[in-house]
């Protein structure tokens, strides 16, 4: 079978930003005749870049879970909760819808989306040619679930501001919504800078 | 123009004579979308961002939702969610809540009208092409939806402990919501360099 043609084969250049096609760019230094922002025949990087973020992520991860994002502060005593333990709390509260959107959102998907990408970098690291639809299509998902992990997020703002009554309960803030946030965004940015075309860059199997 | 179209996730070249532009089209190989189909009206685009923005002047205007248990009663815009963060001394934490729910929003209608206005009444844009960029970069963090998500578990999880009234701001929010889903997708990138095209024919 003969390798298909492609924009780089063909010496054809597509901007990202506008979804211009360009011939006849001027690598490396190219920019876009109608849009005016920056082309690369592939994200500048990416593979680096896309790692680094990964593995911080995969590292914040650790302190997202085992610290406590907020502590219930009443008269009586400090409640810390993790966001394990806020799902359990939705949960005996019989709240269960929302206890399942929440495990999913915030300890599913983040975990999902760090071992989707480190797959992904790792099967193009090796050069492997199989599954490239399926892998395409993970990526895919990646992209569009990512953003729904911000929840828990918002919803610890929203109940940190909401519940300073100080003679009966305040809610403070703890590092684990720290840590939290910058896995959120840090595998947003990964999901950013990886380069969907490198997974098809390898020649078919056959 | 070009007779090619080079698909945006796996780099597969397609003869763009195979193809009708009046049609959403996938890559015959990796199966991502190609283009949008060419539907919607400027003057629909410049609406619904009118109101998206009149939307997000009232979802800051007015309290999110008041909280009342004990005699205490509290409220919260969407601006003061931000702050509380600020307040107990995670900056970050509070500029991300802004910029993905205030300033994301803001800068995306804004971006669109500077650029849609123009070229409904037939000028040349200033800057159209740092507008038209900062849109795609400022688009991506815009997170009204999963705000809105949040801010229902945060008020499932009070409803046990406090009496809770959600405000006017609240379903300001839903509708801002629903008014930037549809903005995004009638407003494409492919579409928005259409208008642009079609004005300096």
């Amino acid at each position: 079978m003969n390798s298909p043609a492609t924009g780089r084969s063909l010496g054809l250049l597509l901007c990202l930003n506008c979804r211009a096609t360009l011939r006849d760019a001027k690598l490396p230094h190219s920019r876009c005749p109608r849009c005016e922002s920056r082309v690369h025949q592939r994200k500048p990087h990416s593979l680096a870049i896309t790692t680094v973020l990964v593995v911080a992520a995969a590292v914040l991860y650790v302190p997202a879970n085992l610290l406590p994002v907020m502590t219930t502060r009443t008269f009586l005593d400090d409640e810390p909760d993790t966001i394990m333990s806020g799902v359990l709390v939705l949960l005996q509260s019989g709240s269960w819808p929302i206890a399942v959107l929440v495990f999913v959102a915030s300890i599913v998907v983040p975990l999902l989306k760090i071992l989707a990408l480190a797959v992904l970098l790792f099967s193009i690291w090796r050069g492997t040619s199989r599954h490239r639809l399926q892998r395409s299509q993970l990526f895919r998902m990646v992209e569009f679930i990512g953003r729904w992990s911000m929840l828990d997020v918002y919803a610890v703002s929203l109940l940190a501001t909401l519940v300073q009554i100080q003679s009966i309960a305040s809610i403070i803030v703890g590092w684990g919504a720290w840590a939290f946030g910058a896995v959120v965004v840090l595998t947003l940015i990964a999901a950013r800078t990886f380069d969907e075309r490198l997974l098809w860059d390898t020649a078919p199997h056959e | 123009m070009s007779p090619v179209i080079v698909c945006p996730s796996c780099d597969l070249a397609h003869r763009q004579d195979s193809i009708r532009t009046t049609e959403r089209t996938q890559c015959a190989r990796c199966r991502a979308w190609l283009q949008h189909p060419d539907g919607a009206a400027l003057d629909s685009a410049i609406a619904l961002a009118l109101c998206a923005l009149i939307l997000l002047a009232f979802s800051n205007a007015y309290p999110l939702v008041t909280m009342q248990a004990n005699g205490n009663s509290r409220d919260t815009t969407l601006i003061g969610a931000a702050l509380g963060f600020y307040a107990q001394g995670y900056a970050s934490l509070g500029a991300l809540v802004f910029l993905t729910t205030v300033i994301a929003p803001l800068l995306q209608i804004l971006a669109l009208l500077f650029v849609l206005i123009p070229l409904w009444r037939g000028s040349r844009p200033r800057g159209q092409h740092t507008l038209l960029r900062v849109l795609m970069q400022v688009r991506v963090w815009s997170f009204m939806e999963v705000f809105m998500l949040g801010a229902l578990v945060a008020l499932v999880r009070l409803a046990k402990f406090a009496h809770i009234a959600p405000g006017i701001a609240l379903w300001c929010c839903v509708l801002l919501m629903l008014c930037l889903s549809e903005l995004t997708s009638i407003t494409s990138p492919e579409q928005l360099w259409r208008w642009v095209e079609r004005s300096r024919e």
